[in-house]
C-alpha cells in the first residue's frame, strides 16, 4: 500500500456536494477527462453536512490527502447557504490538522460547480501530485504501532 | 337620436354629430380640406358648404362645423352651393396650382385652368390649419400658429423662428394634406428610425406573436413625451390612438406591475440574446450600415418594416450582390465555441428572400451546412439549385468597408483551397446566440445551475432534459441551449407538461433523505434552530426537545454536522453510514487479500 | 352743467379734442385764468368728444352757450379778456354756417341743432374722468331704478317693448339676446361691452369710451342684472390708450360709489367688471373673435350654430352689446319704452350715430333719428358737398357696406331699407362721394383695407378678397377685362354666401353695390380706358386750359417739376414727368387745369 518517490500512490479522499463539485466529477468522467485514480468520492447532499470528523476520520483511516468541495458561494447552494457553514467550519479543521502536524497540503477545500467538470479533472490531477510530493501520511500505522 | 334628410335621403345621427360626420357614414361624399375625425371643427376651406333648411329658412353653411340637427334638411348639391365651390377651388387652385389634393378637386368640378397667375407657384400650404389644431388640440405643444392677417396669413411657429417648445413628434407633417411640412432632424430630434425598434408609437413588438397586441413605445409617443415633459402637467396630450379604438382597447394608465402569486412549479423561458457582433472587429459590423445581422435583416424584409419589406440598401438602391457570413460568434474559439444551431437555416432562408425580392447574386460563406431538420437539407438542396446561391465553403473572414461604400467579403474556399474575395453591396451576418446578459441573477434567484456556456443547466442532458435540480423549476426553449422553434415547441411542450403533471397530481413526492432528532438524546441547546435554511426544525417547548418537520426539511444535512450532542442523523446519510464508507475506502476485500497470500 | 360739490362757478369751460390736436391748450386756458385772477370764476375742463371733427379744438362755454372753433393756444388771451371779462364774442372764433352766417351759439349750429343726441347725449358735456358730474346729470338713477323697481324680466320686457337693436352693426334684437342669455343654463353668465370699432373712418365707440364711460357701464350693470351675470368684461383695442384709461378710470370711481363690486347699492346684486385689452383689428370687433381673444387665443371667429348667448366666453352663457347698445340700455330705463320707441322708425327705433368722412362739409360724428333720410343727413346735418361739387353716392357701413347711389338720396335710412339697397347700416360710417371720387377706387380701397384686416382663416374670404382686389387694381390700371365684371359678380357672390363671419359674408359689399349701381364706371374703365371721375391715375392726364393766366402757383407746387410756362404765359404739363398726383388741380384758382 505504500511506498517512497515515484512508486507511491496516494490516496485521497473527497468528500463533494450532491449538486456542485460531484456532478463536475460526474461530467469529468462521462467526459472521459484524464485524471488520475487516487481520488475516492464520498457523496454528501451538501458540504454542511461534512462534520469535521469525517476528515479525521479519513486520515485515521489512511487517506493521504482529503478534498471538501461544494457550490460556489454566495448564490449556488442548492439549499441556499450551506457552503457559508462549510466556509466556517473549514478553516477550523485547518487548525485543528496542523494542530495534530498534518501537512498544510494535505487537506484542500473550496467550490466547483457543476459547469466545471475541467476544473475539478485539474484540481484531482494537481492534489494527487501535491501529495505524491508529501510522500505518505501513515496515520493508520502510526496509530496501530501506538495500539500495540 | 336625430333624424334628419340629406339629398332626399332620410338619416339619423347621434348627439353630437356634425352634418359632415353624418353624410360620410352614409355614403353622401362632400368635399372638405380641413376636417380630420380627431380635431374639432374648424370651417377654413369652406368647400363642405351644403345648403340647410331649418324651420323652413335656408341657408348656407359648412357641413364640418354645423350640428346634425332634428328635422333639417340638408342639400349637398345645391347650385348655389356647387357653384361656391368652384369659385373657392378655382382661388385655391390659383394660389397653390401645383398641389395634388387641390388639382384632384379642382379637376372634379370641371376647372382645369387656374383662373388667375400664382404669386408663388411653388406654395404648398393651403391654410387649412391642420397643422395648428393638431399641435394645439392633440399635441398641446402650441408650438404652430398663425400669423399675419389676411391674404398674408402663414402658418409657422413664434416669429417664424425656430423655437424650444417644438418636440420634434413630426405629426404636424404627418396631418399635413400637401406635404408642405418637412420635419429636418436635428440633434436633439428624439424623433429617429431604430432598426429594429418600433416603426411608430404604436407598433406591434413581434408580428407572430399570438395575440399580437400592439403596444405603445413610450419614447416616442406624444401623449407620454409631453407627460415627461411638462412633469405631468400636460398629461391628455394626443390619445389619437385611444379616441379611433372603437373597443376602448387602450390604456394610458397601464404600468409595469410586481405581480406576487402562489404557484406550484415555474416554467423558466428567458430565450436568448443576440451576439454583439462588434466584437470581433474584422466583421466591421457597425462601421456600415450594409453591415446587416440576421435578426436586422429580417425586420428589413418584413412588410411591417421600415422599408415595407422591400431590400434595399442604406442608399435606398437594390442591392446588386450579398453576401451572408455563417458562425459569426459561433463554433469561434475567440468567441463562442458552440454552434448556434439554427443560423444555418436561416441564412439560407434568407439567400432565398434576397433571391426571391431583387435580382441580387447571393454569396454564402459557410463551414459547412447544419439542415438536420424535418425538410431542412431539401430547401438546402433547392436554393442551391434552383436559387443559384453561390456556396463558398469556408469561413467568412472578414468584412471591408471600401472607399466607394462598397464591402469586400475574404474568405477561404476550402474546395478551391484558395483565399476569395468578392464586393458586395449587403452583407449579413449570421450571428451567434447566447444567453442572456442577466442570466446569473435568474440562476441564482430559482437555485439554478448554468453550464459552461452559459445556457441553464437541465436535471440531465438525456433523461431530464426540461427538469432542474430544484423541484418544480422547469426549462423551456433557448434557456437550455440554442434552438429553432420547432425544438423550441417541442421543449416548452414538454415543461408544459411536466408542470402539469406536477400540479395535477395534488401531492409531491419528497424525497427520504430527511434529518430526524433522536429526542432522548437532544440537549436543547438550539443551535440547529438557527441554521436550518428551511426553518424545519422548531424548537417544542413541553418537551423541551428540538423537532424537524419531515415535509419542510430537504435533507441537506447541515444541522447533523453541527449537532454538539449528535443527536440529529440524516436519513441515508448517517454519520455510520459515512463512516462505514471511510472505512469500506481502505479495507482491502478478503478475497483480494487472500489472493496476495496466496 | 358742471357742478363741483365745493365751488360754486361763474363760467365753465368746456374744451375738446384737445387730445391730440392741442395738448397745449387746457394749460394755456388754465394759465391765462388765473393770470386774470379768474380761478374761483371760471373752471377748465377736459370734456370728451364734441364730435365736430373738422372744426376741433372746440370750445362751449357754459351756461351761456358760446361755442368757439378752432381754438389755438394763441386765442387764448384775447378770448379771456373779450368773453370772459367782458362779456363779448370773438366774431373770427364762431362757426361760419355754409349758408355763410356767423353762428356764436352752440344751440344755433345746424350741425348739432339737426341732430338728436341720445347716444352722445354727455359726448363733450361733462367731464369724462368725473363719476360726481355723470351723477349730477341722474346717471346711474337708472341702475337704481332697474335694482329696486323692476324685475330683470321687467327690464328684459322694457328693452323688447323699446324696441333696441344691437348698435354693433348687424341691429339684431337685444333684448332677444338677453332673453337666451337669461333663459341659457349655468351657473357663470358673461356680459362684454364691445369696443373694439374696426371700419375705417369711424370712432363712434372710442370717443363714447373717451367722453362718457359711466353711461356704458350703467347699461352694463343692468344688462347684467337682467341676465343674472356677475361678470362683465370690455374689450378694448390696445391702441386706443385713450380709451382703456378712462373705462379703468371710471370703473373704479364707480366702484368707489358702491355702483360696481358686491351688494350694488345695498341692492344684494353684484357685479364685477374689467377691461381686456386686445390687439386692433377689424375682424377682431367680431363677437367670437373677440371673445377668443378675451380668452387669449388667436382672434379669429368661430360658427355660432349654437349662439355665444348659450355658448360663448370660456364655453359660458356670454351676452355681447357693443357700447353703444349699452350706453342706451340707461336711457330707456330712465325714460321709458315708449319714449325710446317714439323716435325712429317702426322696425328701426332711436336713433342713428353716424360718422361723416369723406367730401362732406362738417366731418365728424352725426346722431340722427333712424329713418332719416340721406339727403337729410348729408345736407342738413352734414353742411353738403364742399366747393359746390356734386353729390355722386354714400358709401354706408364701412367696408362690409355699399354704395348708395345720387338717385336713392330721399331713401330713409334704416336696418332694412339699407339692405335692400345692397349695403348695410353696420356702425354707421359714412363716406360721402362726389363726382371726383372714383367707385371703383373706393371698392378697391376698402378691399385693400380688409387684406389685412380679414383674419384669413376661411378661404373663400381670403381669396376672394385677394383676388377681387387683383381685378380692382386691373380695372384701376385699365388692365381690365369686360369677363371680370362676371368673375367678380360670380366671385362676389359664392364669397358671400360661404364665408363664416358676418365680415367675410360682406367682404364682397363694395365690389357688388358698385357693381349693381355704378357698373357703367366700370364698363367705362374697361372698355374706354378712362375714369369718369378723374381719380384712377393710370386711365387720366392732367392738361392746362387756355383759362390759364400763369400765375405759376401750379409751377410752384408740382412735386415732379412737370409743369414748365414763363409768368404770365400758358403753362404746359410735361405727361412724361407727370403722376398724375393733381396737385395741380387742386391749387388752380381759374379752373385752367383738366383731367381727361
Amino acid at each position: 500500500m505504500s511506498g517512497n518517490g515515484k512508486d507511491f500512490e496516494p490516496r485521497i479522499v473527497g468528500f463533494l456536494c450532491n449538486w456542485c463539485t460531484y456532478s463536475a466529477a460526474d461530467t469529468a468522467g462521462v467526459s472521459r477527462m484524464k485524471q488520475p485514480p487516487n481520488v475516492d468520492v464520498i457523496r454528501v447532499m451538501c458540504t454542511g453536512r461534512v462534520d469535521p470528523t469525517f476528515v479525521l476520520k479519513a486520515f485515521v483511516e489512511g487517506a493521504d490527502g482529503v478534498i471538501v468541495s461544494g457550490c460556489h458561494p454566495p448564490g449556488d447552494c442548492h439549499y441556499n447557504n450551506g457552503n457559508f457553514k462549510t466556509f466556517r467550519r473549514m478553516p477550523l479543521v485547518e487548525a485543528l490538522l496542523a494542530q495534530y502536524g498534518v501537512d498544510e497540503g494535505r487537506f484542500h477545500w473550496g467550490w466547483i460547480s457543476g459547469a466545471e467538470a475541467p476544473k475539478w479533472a485539474k484540481l484531482v490531477h494537481d492534489f494527487t501530485e501535491q501529495v505524491r510530493e508529501l510522500g505518505p501520511l501513515d496515520w493508520k500505522q502510526q496509530l496501530e504501532s501506538k495500539e500495540e | 337620436m336625430a333624424t334628419l334628410t340629406i339629398d332626399g335621403v332620410q338619416v339619423t345621427a347621434e348627439e353630437g354629430q356634425t352634418i359632415l360626420d353624418v353624410a360620410l357614414e352614409n355614403g353622401i361624399e362632400i368635399p372638405t380640406l380641413c376636417s380630420h375625425p380627431l380635431l374639432e371643427p374648424y370651417g377654413a376651406c369652406r368647400l363642405c358648404v351644403v345648403e340647410i333648411i331649418r324651420r323652413g329658412w335656408p341657408r348656407i353653411e359648412t357641413a364640418c362645423t354645423y350640428p346634425a340637427w332634428d328635422g333639417i334638411e340638408v342639400n349637398t348639391k345645391a347650385p348655389q352651393v356647387m357653384e361656391a365651390r368652384k369659385v373657392i377651388l378655382e382661388m385655391m387652385l390659383s394660389r397653390t396650382p401645383n398641389v395634388p389634393i387641390i388639382q384632384d378637386l379642382a379637376r372634379e368640378y370641371g376647372i382645369t385652368e387656374p383662373p388667375f397667375p400664382a404669386e408663388a407657384p411653388d406654395e404648398k400650404c393651403i391654410l387649412c390649419g391642420l397643422c395648428v389644431r393638431t399641435c394645439h388640440e392633440l399635441v398641446k405643444a402650441d408650438v404652430l400658429n398663425y400669423s399675419a392677417q389676411g391674404i398674408e396669413r402663414r402658418v409657422g411657429p413664434p416669429f417664424l423662428e425656430k423655437t424650444r417648445q417644438c418636440i420634434g413628434c413630426g405629426a404636424c407633417s404627418i396631418m399635413c394634406p400637401t406635404g408642405a411640412i418637412e420635419i429636418v432632424l436635428e440633434q436633439e430630434a428624439v424623433y429617429q428610425e431604430k432598426p429594429l425598434g418600433p416603426t411608430s408609437a404604436v407598433w406591434v413588438p413581434s408580428l407572430q406573436a399570438i395575440p399580437r397586441v400592439p403596444v405603445i413605445d413610450k419614447d416616442s409617443c406624444i401623449h407620454f413625451r409631453q407627460q415627461d415633459r411638462s412633469e405631468g402637467k400636460i398629461d391628455d396630450a394626443c390619445m389619437a390612438c385611444q379616441m379611433l379604438c372603437e373597443v376602448d382597447a387602450i390604456n394610458f394608465e397601464q404600468e409595469d406591475e410586481i405581480i406576487e402569486l402562489d404557484v406550484g412549479a415555474i416554467i423558466v423561458a428567458t430565450g436568448f440574446e443576440m451576439w454583439d457582433a462588434t466584437k470581433l472587429s474584422q466583421y466591421s459590423y457597425g462601421q456600415s450600415p450594409n453591415i446587416l445581422t440576421g435578426l436586422e435583416f429580417e425586420r428589413l424584409s418584413n412588410s411591417a418594416g421600415i422599408t415595407g419589406g422591400e431590400i434595399v440598401t442604406a442608399e435606398g438602391k437594390e442591392p446588386e450582390r450579398v453576401a451572408i457570413i455563417h458562425c459569426v460568434g459561433s463554433r469561434d474559439h475567440n468567441a463562442h465555441e458552440y454552434c448556434s444551431r439554427f443560423c444555418c437555416m436561416y441564412s439560407l432562408k434568407q439567400a432565398h428572400l434576397v433571391r426571391d425580392k431583387t435580382d441580387a447574386s447571393v454569396y454564402e460563406f459557410y463551414m459547412d451546412m447544419r439542415a438536420f431538420g424535418s425538410g431542412y437539407e431539401e430547401f438546402y438542396e433547392r436554393v442551391q439549385k434552383e436559387e443559384g446561391i453561390t456556396m463558398v465553403r469556408g469561413r467568412g473572414a472578414s468584412v471591408e468597408v471600401l472607399s466607394n461604400g462598397k464591402l469586400r467579403v475574404k474568405g477561404d474556399d476550402a474546395d478551391l483551397g484558395e483565399l476569395v474575395h468578392v464586393d458586395v453591396d449587403m452583407v449579413l451576418l449570421s450571428t451567434a446566440v447566447e444567453a442572456p446578459h442577466d442570466s446569473s441573477e435568474v440562476a441564482s434567484m430559482f437555485g439554478l445551475s448554468r453550464k459552461p456556456d452559459g445556457f441553464f443547466a437541465e436535471a440531465h442532458p438525456k433523461l431530464r432534459p426540461v427538469e432542474t435540480n430544484t423541484d418544480g423549476v422547469f426549462l423551456a426553449g433557448s434557456i437550455q441551449g440554442p434552438k429553432d422553434v420547432p425544438d423550441t415547441v417541442g421543449h416548452a411542450g414538454a415543461a408544459a407538461s411536466m408542470a402539469l403533471a406536477l400540479l395535477d397530481k395534488g401531492e409531491v413526492v419528497i424525497s427520504p433523505q430527511v434529518a430526524i432528532v433522536d429526542e432522548k438524546l437532544c440537549s436543547a441547546c438550539k443551535t440547529c434552530i438557527s441554521l436550518c435554511p428551511y426553518t424545519a426544525i422548531a424548537f417544542v417547548d413541553e418537551d423541551n426537545v428540538a423537532r424537524i418537520n419531515e415535509a419542510l426539511c430537504k435533507g441537506c444535512g447541515t444541522c447533523v454536522a453541527a449537532c454538539p450532542a449528535g443527536a440529529i442523523t440524516a436519513q441515508h446519510f448517517t454519520t455510520e453510514q459515512i463512516m462505514a464508507q471511510i472505512e469500506g475506502l481502505f479495507r482491502v476485500p478478503a478475497e483480494v487479500e487472500e489472493g496476495v497470500k496466496a | 352743467m358742471n357742478t363741483s360739490k365745493t365751488q360754486k362757478h361763474r363760467a365753465d369751460l368746456l374744451v375738446s379734442c384737445v387730445h391730440d390736436r392741442a395738448p397745449d391748450l387746457i394749460p394755456a386756458l388754465e394759465a391765462e385764468v388765473k393770470r386774470r385772477g379768474l380761478e374761483g370764476e371760471v373752471k377748465v375742463v377736459e370734456a370728451g368728444c364734441r364730435g365736430f371733427c373738422s372744426m376741433g379744438p372746440v370750445l362751449l362755454i357754459q351756461p351761456d352757450g358760446t361755442f368757439y372753433v378752432n381754438v389755438q393756444p394763441a386765442d387764448v388771451p384775447e378770448m379771456v379778456e373779450e368773453t370772459l371779462v367782458k362779456g363779448r364774442v370773438v366774431e373770427r372764433m364762431t362757426y361760419q354756417e355754409p349758408s355763410s352766417h356767423a353762428c356764436a351759439l352752440y344751440e344755433d349750429i345746424s350741425f348739432y341743432s339737426k341732430q338728436h343726441r341720445i347716444v352722445l347725449r354727455n359726448c363733450g358735456m361733462l367731464n369724462p374722468a368725473s363719476v360726481e358730474e355723470y351723477i349730477a346729470v341722474g346717471g346711474y338713477e337708472a341702475v337704481g331704478k332697474a335694482l329696486f323697481d323692476m324685475t330683470p324680466e321687467g327690464v328684459i320686457e322694457e328693452v323688447k317693448k323699446a324696441g333696441l337693436r344691437g348698435r354693433g352693426g348687424a341691429g339684431f334684437a337685444a333684448a332677444r339676446k338677453w332673453e337666451t342669455g337669461r333663459k341659457a343654463e349655468g351657473d357663470i353668465k358673461y356680459v362684454l361691452a364691445n369696443g373694439d370699432e374696426g371700419d375705417p373712418n369711424c370712432f363712434m365707440d372710442r370717443a363714447l369710451m373717451e367722453a362718457d364711460p359711466h353711461s356704458i357701464l350703467e347699461g352694463m350693470i343692468i344688462g347684467a342684472y337682467a341676465m343674472d351675470a356677475h361678470q362683465g368684461y370690455i374689450y378694448i383695442p390696445y391702441e386706443h390708450t385713450l380709451s382703456v384709461k378712462t373705462m379703468r378710470n371710471a370703473i373704479e370711481s364707480a366702484r368707489a360709489y358702491g355702483l360696481i363690486g358686491e351688494d350694488i347699492l345695498g341692492s344684494g346684486f353684484d357685479f364685477e367688471v374689467e377691461v381686456r385689452v386686445g390687439a386692433h383689428s377689424f375682424v377682431g370687433g367680431e363677437s367670437t373673435a373677440l371673445m377668443h381673444a378675451i380668452e387669449g387665443t388667436v382672434s379669429e371667429p368661430r360658427p355660432k350654430h349654437i349662439h355665444t348667448t348659450e355658448v360663448g366666453l370660456w364655453g359660458k352663457p356670454t351676452c355681447l352689446n357693443n357700447v353703444k347698445t349699452w350706453n342706451l340700455v340707461p336711457e330707456i330705463i330712465g325714460k321709458g319704452a315708449e319714449w325710446f320707441a317714439s323716435i325712429g322708425t317702426e322696425k328701426s327705433t332711436g336713433t342713428q350715430v353716424f360718422s361723416l368722412a369723406g367730401k362732406i362739409n362738417n366731418v365728424g360724428l352725426a346722431e340722427v333719428p333712424m329713418g332719416t333720410t340721406i339727403r337729410e343727413l348729408i345736407f342738413d346735418v352734414g353742411g353738403g358737398i364742399p366747393n359746390g361739387r356734386e353729390f355722386k353716392a354714400i358709401q354706408i357701413g364701412g367696408p362690409s357696406g355699399g354704395a348708395v347711389p345720387a338717385s336713392l338720396l330721399d331713401m330713409p335710412m334704416d336696418y332694412e331699407t339699407l339692405e335692400e339697397a345692397g349695403s348695410m347700416m353696420g356702425t354707421g360710417g359714412v363716406v360721402v362721394l362726389d363726382d371726383r371720387s372714383c367707385v371703383i377706387d373706393v371698392a378697391r380701397y376698402f378691399l385693400d383695407f380688409l387684406k389685412d384686416q380679414s383674419c384669413g382663416k376661411c378661404s373663400s374670404c381670403r381669396e376672394g378678397i385677394r383676388y377681387m382686389l387683383e381685378m380692382l387694381t386691373n380695372i384701376t390700371e385699365g388692365k381690365g377685362k369686360m369677363s371680370d365684371l362676371e368673375v367678380l359678380e360670380r366671385m362676389g357672390k359664392s364669397v358671400k354666401i360661404s364665408s363664416m363671419c358676418g365680415l367675410g359674408k360682406s367682404v364682397p359689399n363694395p365690389v357688388l353695390s358698385t357693381l349693381r349701381h355704378f357698373r357703367d364706371e366700370y364698363v367705362a374703365h374697361i372698355e374706354d380706358h378712362k375714369c369718369p371721375a378723374g381719380v384712377c391715375k393710370a386711365l387720366i392726364e392732367h392738361y392746362i386750359n387756355d383759362q390759364c393766366n400763369g400765375c405759376g402757383l401750379c409751377l410752384r407746387k408740382c412735386p415732379q417739376d412737370a409743369i414748365t410756362g414763363e409768368k404770365k404765359e400758358l403753362h404746359t404739363i410735361d405727361a412724361e414727368k407727370c403722376i398724375q398726383c393733381g396737385v395741380c388741380f387742386d391749387v388752380c384758382r381759374f379752373d385752367a387745369v383738366g383731367v381727361r
